[in-house]
């Protein structure tokens, strides 16, 4: 490893950890339902971004690719069963805010 | 001939969709059903799939790369056991033909997801069956389209997608350092860079996301409200095998097979189980509803099974995975008891029932052999379980944990046996006199599975010999 790739490395790890702190304040803070599913989109794309610079510095850009690719399908069949419930819950609640949704205590 | 038990699910599913649906719907139910009972015989009796050898062929047409020890026997043999409850649960609870079609569909699906789980060597392909586990567990979950059932749902989802991603930052970090994505090749490159910060990140977060799974104490949220709020059969698969598998099953063979036992892990794994025993004891001393009850209950028996890997020693790895097998088999005893009761009587509210025991007799007596058992009263299985997480605890020199476990099964013993004083001892209530024993599909998976429990405690020594000695074995591999 050069010490160019290693800077490289650096840009792109400052970045997923900005990618990292802006997903999970956005799951955190929100209290509407679609908003807690794209913190969880950026978090996912955080991971996505950390892997690619990975593959770049080893090396390894096939394997990280073939990673990849297998974590966005995966990532949009989640976040289509998540958004199926989602518009479950709003057909009973008319309301996709979280403070409404509070039947289940203990 | 292991790769077939991914790959009959898998053709299940296809077959089940493809254009002849009302041939499919008829015949769905048997078809899950007898995929099911293949796995349990290919577990039990290995040498009877003579035509095994054509399932290798096509196995290596795709590209399947797994191994089979005996811990992974021992999760396939519960996966396939209560899988085998929750469908006939499943098939008792509802009479529609559509209903029990999605049901055997999806439940393929988990199986090949679990059975995926419990096999594979390799840390991206360990990522790929957990997501395929738990997105079917989320549409089992919400299966009936209640409105708490929708919440459950939501909650699992939110906080296993955090989890998932954690587990992902750590299998980046891993690719730092191996370059691979192997297990053996993680694990001997994990030795050699020993001490790096990022490193031991990379570590603390995986743990961290294996806890989120498998519903330890700091992150137990969703688990009594994804169990309480689920269909009855759907709560037999959940606390029986789904969070074992991706939860407990993953943290043994993560920690056994690349971690190692080093002095931080031991004690991290230590703590979190006995707060999980603690708390979840007490918890369920304050519960109302039968199954949230269950639910604070799986979690105090999941922190017996991690305190037990915990002491990172061959006997404490033997009573964990013991306990573990033992954990599936009664809790889904008890969640099927408690389908029984709700079906019959319309509600799980323990101050609204009592005396069932008469009315309920195979019902009463095998809850009442699945409350021992969780609470270890010799000679049922769970006493011989706990007795050796116990001993090793003891052992091993962590004598303070070994009395917490022994205390905290004191409390088991007591929000168990005020559960079977509220609902099935007592006086018969005016308005449940008209209740009757539960259908065949309610009684007879309870008959087995206490058949289980009794039957493993009493030849206990015939099992140990078959099971535990080959555990030790795969310490550290």
């Amino acid at each position: 490893m050069s010490s160019e790739v290693i800077n490289l490395f650096f840009y792109y790890g400052f970045f997923v950890v900005m990618l990292f702190i802006i997903g999970i304040y956005c799951v955190l803070a929100t209290f509407n339902l679609i908003r807690a599913l794209i913190g969880l989109e950026i978090l996912i794309k955080a991971v996505t971004l950390l892997l690619i610079a990975v593959g770049y510095v080893t090396a390894h850009e096939a394997l990280a690719q073939s990673l990849v690719i297998t974590l966005i399908v995966i990532e949009a069949v989640v976040i289509t069963i998540s958004v199926g419930v989602v518009v479950g819950i709003h057909s009973y609640n008319k309301s996709l805010d979280v403070r409404k949704i509070r039947n289940l205590k203990g | 001939m292991y790769s077939s038990l991914i790959l009959l699910p898998f053709f299940g599913v296809i077959v089940l969709n493809l254009p002849f649906r009302a041939l499919m719907k008829k015949c769905a139910f048997w078809l899950c059903l007898s995929i099911v009972l293949f796995q349990i015989c290919l577990i039990l009796f290995p040498q009877i799939c003579c035509f095994s050898d054509k399932l290798d062929a096509l196995g290596s047409f795709f590209k399947f790369d797994f191994a089979v020890d005996s811990l992974s026997r021992v999760m396939l043999f519960c996966i396939g056991i209560v899988l085998f409850t929750a469908l006939f649960v499943q098939r008792n609870n509802c009479e529609d033909e559509d209903k029990i079609f999605n049901f055997a569909n999806v439940s393929l699906l988990i199986l090949c997801g679990m059975n995926g789980v419990v096999m594979v060597k390799d840390i991206f392909s360990l990522y790929v069956f957990l997501e395929i586990t738990a997105v079917s567990s989320f549409i089992l979950i919400a299966f009936n389209k209640e409105s708490v059932a929708f919440e459950g749902a939501f909650k699992y989802i939110i906080l296993s997608a955090v989890a998932t991603v954690l587990m992902l930052a750590a299998i980046a970090l891993f690719l730092v350092i191996s370059g691979d994505t192997g297990f053996s090749a993680i694990s001997s490159a994990l030795k050699v860079s020993q001490g790096r910060f990022f490193i031991g990140f990379a570590v603390g977060i995986f743990l961290c996301a294996c806890f989120i799974k498998s519903g330890l104490v700091p992150f137990h949220g969703w688990v009594p409200d994804a169990y309480s709020s689920a269909p009855a059969s759907v709560s037999v698969l959940l606390a029986g095998v789904v969070t074992k598998t991706v939860g407990i099953y993953t943290l043994i063979r993560i920690v056994n097979s690349i971690f190692g036992f080093g002095d931080p892990i031991k004690h991290l794994l230590l703590a979190v189980g006995a707060i999980s025993i603690v708390v979840g004891a007490l918890a369920a001393l304050g519960q109302k509803d039968i199954k949230r009850m269950l639910a604070y209950s799986s979690i105090s028996q999941v922190g017996y099974i991690v305190i037990g890997l915990g002491t990172g020693t061959a006997l404490g790895l033997t009573g964990a995975i013991f306990h573990l097998f033992n954990h599936s088999i009664f809790k889904s005893l008890l969640f099927v008891n408690s389908a029984a009761v709700e079906s019959e009587t319309g509600t799980r509210d323990m101050d609204k029932l009592s005396g069932l025991a008469k009315k309920m007799p195979l019902t009463g007596i095998t809850s009442i052999l699945g409350s021992l058992s969780c609470a270890g009263i010799p000679p049922l299985a769970g006493f011989w379980s706990k007795l050796i997480i116990i001993i090793a605890l003891w052992v091993s020199g962590f004598r303070g944990y070994a009395i917490i476990a022994v205390l905290a099964s004191v409390l088991t013993l007591a929000y168990f046996l005020s559960w079977q004083r509220s609902v099935f001892f007592g006086i018969l209530k005016e308005d449940l006199a008209n209740v009757k024993e539960a259908g065949f599909g309610l009684v007879f998976p309870a008959l087995i599975l206490a058949v289980i429990i009794v039957g493993v405690g009493i030849f206990f020594p015939l099992f140990i010999n078959s099971f535990a000695l080959p555990i030790e074995n795969i310490l550290g591999g």
